[in-house]
């Protein structure tokens, strides 16, 4: 087998296993490169950073836990920036297969971190069927599609819900999602109702997102496990997302190799064909 | 009678009263679409419950007559009632057995299909990925670009490559993808008028 056929035909499980190295390898060697905070990263930050101490912002988790290694690490990112300011934080999910146990525990946790208060501080609504229904419906009562949180107590036995009633009594939204969902924030919540929303999604959906950004209906985005990165800088909280990065990099570096030595041996093929 | 003019016109009439309620700020007006859409999130409801009822139809026709994989069904249904049980007597509550079977098995395992992906996309990206045209060549130069860019490495190996990754999100990619939002849009919006007006009845199981 010459060269060329060598560089194009490598085995798949080689490709498997470096990946998997590029994976592993950084957990037990972390690896850490500065990190440049992107305009879209850093408006966020600046929107939340706008509001006065105590605010009320609303954190819908539409996340499957299939995503969670990518989307965790910016949501508990904009969670910590939110109990720093001592915002209080109303969420919700409209994933049914998990999305409201992951709202429990990353509120929970971050919450008891902060010595926040469940009630009080931040509160879980929990999920209700046909996000476009529920989403529509809090515009004008938030009680008449939750009577209840997520584990049934009434919201008018909760101090936070006592002044949160619409979207007009939040006053940001900062969406966190992995789905479809966002674009139904941005246009049922953002548009029809006039709230100030940011996204927080998977790498794969920011760049579909850049045109709400231009157009001005998102205040900003938190792409993928860098977003995740660039926030934690900018909270001065280097966490999951940042030491996540190592290995994200080391795997994009993989990946660029095989596609250049694909290319190199494809282009020298074709010119050995053309000789002959 | 239930594929006849009863549904189309209560289609009709509810579309067009949603569409009245949208510009609307008339408490009555809020009040009743508030009814509405509760009424489609209960429906909507019980859609899920016919999906449960129809995995365990499947499931247990592929047990009963020992399909390829069957094994597989008996291990969803057992989980399925463990969930159900767990759910349904101690509630889904951060401490519950249900949270617990949650965080445990099921995040973890759907997680782990995901994240098969990386290895897949990789092995894909190396065999799909040549510059045999122009037009393969630029998509091929920019994915190395943005793939740089969207790491710290990118700018270390040069400083303007995030600079770089930015526009080509911000404008051609974003230029894209507005056109394709705005078609999207359009063709949602064409299909909603066809309910409304009575011309799409696929919903009533017929063209």
């Amino acid at each position: 087998m010459s060269w060329t056929a060598h560089l194009t035909s490598f085995d798949r499980r080689w490709i498997y296993l470096l990946i998997a190295l590029s994976v592993i390898l950084p957990m037990f060697f972390p690896v850490s490169f500065p990190e440049r905070v992107t305009e879209q990263t850093r408006s966020v930050y600046d929107a939340m950073e706008a509001l006065p101490e105590g605010s009320t912002i609303m954190i819908p988790f539409e996340i499957w836990p299939s995503t969670l290694p990518e989307t965790e690490p910016l949501a508990r990112a904009a969670v910590r920036h939110a109990f720093m300011r001592n915002f209080k934080i109303v969420s919700l999910s409209n994933i049914g297969a998990g999305g409201p146990s992951i709202t429990e525990r990353v509120l929970r946790e971050e919450g008891d971190a902060f010595g926040k208060i469940y009630g009080v501080d931040y509160v879980n609504l929990g999920f209700k069927a046909n996000y476009l229904a529920v989403l529509t419906g809090m515009g004008t009562s938030i009680r008449s599609i939750y009577p209840t949180d997520h584990s049934g107590t009434p919201l008018d036995s909760l101090p936070i819900m006592q002044t949160v009633d619409r979207y007009d009594d939040v006053q940001f939204v900062f969406a966190i999602s992995d789905n479809a969902t966002i674009e139904y924030w941005i246009s049922i919540v953002g548009a029809r109702f006039g709230a100030k929303i940011g996204a927080g999604v998977t790498a794969v959906m920011a760049p579909k997102l850049f045109a709400y950004l231009d157009a001005g209906q998102l205040v900003g985005i938190l792409g993928g496990m860098k977003g995740g990165a660039e926030y934690e800088k900018l909270i001065n909280r280097p966490e999951w997302a940042t030491r996540g990065m190592g290995a994200q990099s080391l795997v994009h570096l993989v990946i660029i190799a095989f596609i250049v030595l694909g290319n190199i041996g494809f282009i020298a093929s074709r010119r050995n064909k053309a000789a002959e | 009678m239930m594929r006849g003019p009863i549904p189309v016109a209560v289609a009709f009439l509810a579309g067009i009263f949603m569409v009245i309620s949208f510009f609307s700020t008339n408490p009555a007006i809020e009040r009743v679409s508030g009814d509405f859409l509760n009424w489609v999130s209960i429906v909507s409801g019980f859609t899920i419950l016919l999906g449960v009822v129809s995995i365990a139809h499947a499931n247990w026709s592929k047990i009963q007559r020992r399909k390829e994989g069957w094994p597989y069904a008996v291990v969803l249904r057992v989980f399925r009632a463990g969930m159900l049980v767990s759910g349904f007597s101690e509630g889904v509550e951060t401490g519950t057995v249900y949270d617990w079977l949650f965080t445990n098995l099921q995040a973890p395992m759907m997680t782990t299909m995901f994240s098969m992906l990386a290895f897949f996309i990789a092995s894909a990206a190396y065999r799909a990925f040549r510059a045999r045209t122009l037009q393969a060549t630029l998509l091929l130069v920019t994915a190395i670009i943005v793939m740089l860019g969207r790491i710290p490495v990118g700018q270390a190996i040069n400083s303007n490559l995030p600079d770089v990754t930015n526009w080509i999100m911000a404008v051609p990619n974003m230029a894209a993808q507005r056109g394709i939002i705005i078609g999207a849009a359009l063709g949602a919006a064409a299909t909603a008028l066809r309910i409304i007006l009575g011309l799409e009845r696929t919903y009533m199981g017929r063209g």
